[in-house]
């Protein structure tokens, strides 16, 4: 049986980063004193992958999906990065340290490590969107540090362009500057005056993916996508057209979501739920079902 | 399939008392008719009458408690009904029972509920008012694998009790029944037959089944009809399989937090709203669109392998915008 209620978490720390924008480091917690543990599916914390979601339930107002920008480790520590929106981020950037709130997950479909870990990538974000990313380039760029320390690894190249509507709109700043130092970044602003910032252009991704597409020294083979639909679907659009297959084209879509398990019925696009069959779904599968 | 021939109804349903929360369609005093839980020595004749609402309820609750969070920690509020009878439902309910089954075959709030249930089905033996079971091969028989037992009238007031499950079985032992011969099941069949020959034409049905899947149907059409649709969410609540559902907190008394979920509607316009007020669904074409697809689509047809819609015409008595099935289907028929 599904197992619908949340284990419990603790609120550990929280860091400012962009526009009304925090990361969050949260702790999963042992079964309390008095607590009766569920007979139905545990949470399974120790299999996340990059790209899929879980639930957060702050007390007193509800429940909303959010991505994972470090998978809990075994002590059970993990970290999310939040955007204040809603009356569920709204609640939390209302909590203290130490405060108790609700986790259940993993959940979704994450992006398809297996099929994609030799090709050459290229990755377009925009705003909030880079955050379910933010997992598997970390982990890729771990594999390639750690595979050329054992020489055992050919290059894989990677390369991220990063939307953003001006510069106070620019999340993960700590995680971008990490990564500078290993993987190209071409980072775009609509509003963008100063014109002297390293890497950035003004306009949309659109704008620039050419350029960033020459840079690798092979086409790539894969490309992953997540920001506003509207941006997907336009560089989807493009490179197909450059010749990358549709079933080689990643999105990760979001949509409201209650359950998270393919019963609330709120995240559907036609016959599919984006809970249950994504959040990250071909370009194939979804280009006919997106308007 | 065990057969049995009942001179005297009112035996089998004290029977069932015993060990069952007994519940009945009766007539309310509004002139509808309803599910009721009534007692022993209320039981009333059964009635052919289609229920105003579904017996959706009893398995998926309009509204229930999932959780408590006391401060600390998180705990399931798991339903613990008595074991219940639903005696005398009609099989477009029951196909929409089992449709729901398989929807909600891991959530143990549905399954919780639905195990402690014994369904006793009624044969219709004439068409109700907007009924084209038959149409979505949802009757008007009631079939094998939708309830534990299965009732057909026979003429001289007499009744077929078929035997479907162990459930079923065990429902009825300890009671003195006739083994009824097979020229009862003959007579069930020829009725059942020329029931089915009394429904309406429903070409139109067919054809607009059959047109909503050819992706033909533009979505100026969708708007058009939707202009119709109050978003009041009448088809959606009477509807048998529709199974959307919102979740709000609630504090309780002692300063506790519950979770409730509760019946939501795909037609209401903030239904996929989202925080950021980005709506994928915001013209209420697309919904309208959206539901007739849950409800024909041939995607769904292939998850279910049956379409979503038992043709139990709700949809077209509540309609205030005059859009229930059969309207809908006679629109996207005549659309060129």
């Amino acid at each position: 049986m599904i197992n619908h209620i949340p284990d419990t978490i603790e609120l550990i720390d929280f860091v400012d980063d962009g526009e009304q924008a925090r990361h969050y480091h949260f702790r999963l917690l042992p079964l309390r004193e008095g607590q009766i543990k569920s007979k139905h599916l545990e949470h399974n914390w120790q299999n996340v992958q990059p790209g899929q979601f879980f639930m957060l339930y702050v007390p007193s107002v509800g429940e909303a999906p959010f991505t994972f920008t470090k998978a809990p480790n075994k002590q059970g520590e993990f970290r999310a990065f939040v955007r204040k929106m809603g009356q569920v981020t709204s609640g939390l950037f209302a909590m203290q340290r130490g405060d108790i709130l609700g986790a259940r997950g993993p959940f979704g479909r994450g992006w398809p490590i297996e099929t994609i870990q030799n090709n050459n990538i290229l990755i377009v974000a925009g705003g909030c969107g880079l955050a379910p990313l933010v997992t598997f380039i970390d982990g890729l760029i771990d594999k390639q540090v750690n595979g050329h320390q054992h020489n055992k690894l050919k290059k894989q190249q990677l390369v991220l362009v990063y939307g953003a509507r001006n510069e106070t709109a620019q999340m993960l700043n700590p995680e971008r500057d990490r990564w500078q130092q290993h993987i190209k970044i071409f980072n775009t602003l609509d509003e963008y005056e100063e014109e002297n910032i390293s890497n950035t252009f003004q306009g949309s991704p659109l704008t620039i993916i050419s350029e960033a597409l020459s840079e690798f020294t092979s086409k790539p083979r894969t490309a992953l996508l997540c920001g506003p639909e509207i941006m997907m679907k336009s560089v989807a659009n493009y490179l197909t057209e450059y010749g990358i297959a549709g079933n080689d084209i990643f999105l990760a879509l979001e949509r409201r979501m209650h359950c998270a398990v393919g019963l609330c019925g709120h995240c559907y696009i036609n016959n599919k739920y984006v809970c249950t069959g994504g959040p990250t779904f071909s370009w194939q599968e979804v280009k006919s079902l997106l308007n | 399939m065990k057969t049995y021939l009942i001179d005297n109804l009112p035996i089998l349903q004290h029977h069932l008392t015993l060990n069952y929360q007994f519940h009945q369609i009766v007539k309310n005093h509004d002139g509808q008719f309803h599910w009721q839980h009534i007692n022993s020595e209320e039981i009333n004749p059964l009635v052919h009458d289609k229920p105003q609402s579904s017996a959706k309820s009893y398995f998926f609750a309009d509204q229930e408690n999932v959780l408590i969070f006391n401060g600390e920690y998180f705990q399931e509020t798991l339903p613990t009904p008595k074991p219940f009878v639903l005696f005398g439902m009609q099989s477009c309910d029951l196909t929409a029972i089992h449709y729901q089954d398989q929807f909600f075959k891991d959530d143990p709030y549905y399954q919780g509920r639905r195990q402690q249930s014994l369904l006793v089905g009624l044969d219709c033996i004439a068409p109700c008012d907007n009924g084209f079971c038959k149409t979505v091969n949802a009757g008007p028989g009631v079939s094998a694998d939708c309830a534990d037992l299965v009732l057909h009238p026979l003429k001289n007031n007499q009744w077929l009790l078929i035997e479907q499950t162990n459930k079923g079985a065990d429902a009825i032992k300890g009671l003195k029944l006739k083994k009824a011969d097979s020229n009862c099941v003959t007579e069930r069949n020829y009725t059942l037959s020329e029931c089915e020959q009394l429904f309406p034409d429903d070409n139109y049905l067919t054809q607009g089944i059959k047109k909503l899947n050819s992706g033909k149907i533009s979505d100026t059409f969708w708007q058009k009809v939707a202009i119709q649709c109050l978003g009041c969410s009448g088809c959606t609540t009477l509807c048998p399989t529709c199974s959307c559902y919102d979740t709000r907190t609630i504090k309780q008394d002692n300063n506790n937090i519950s979770q409730q979920r509760y019946w939501d509607s795909c037609l209401y316009e903030g239904f996929q709203r989202e925080a950021s007020f980005n709506n994928p669904s915001l013209e209420a074409g697309s919904r309208v669109k959206r539901f007739w697809h849950h409800k024909f689509g041939d995607d769904f047809f292939t998850d279910f392998s049956r379409y979503g819609c038992v043709g139990c015409g709700r949809c077209e008595q509540t309609c205030p915008g005059v859009i229930g099935v059969h309207s809908v289907m006679k629109h996207i028929e005549q659309e060129n």
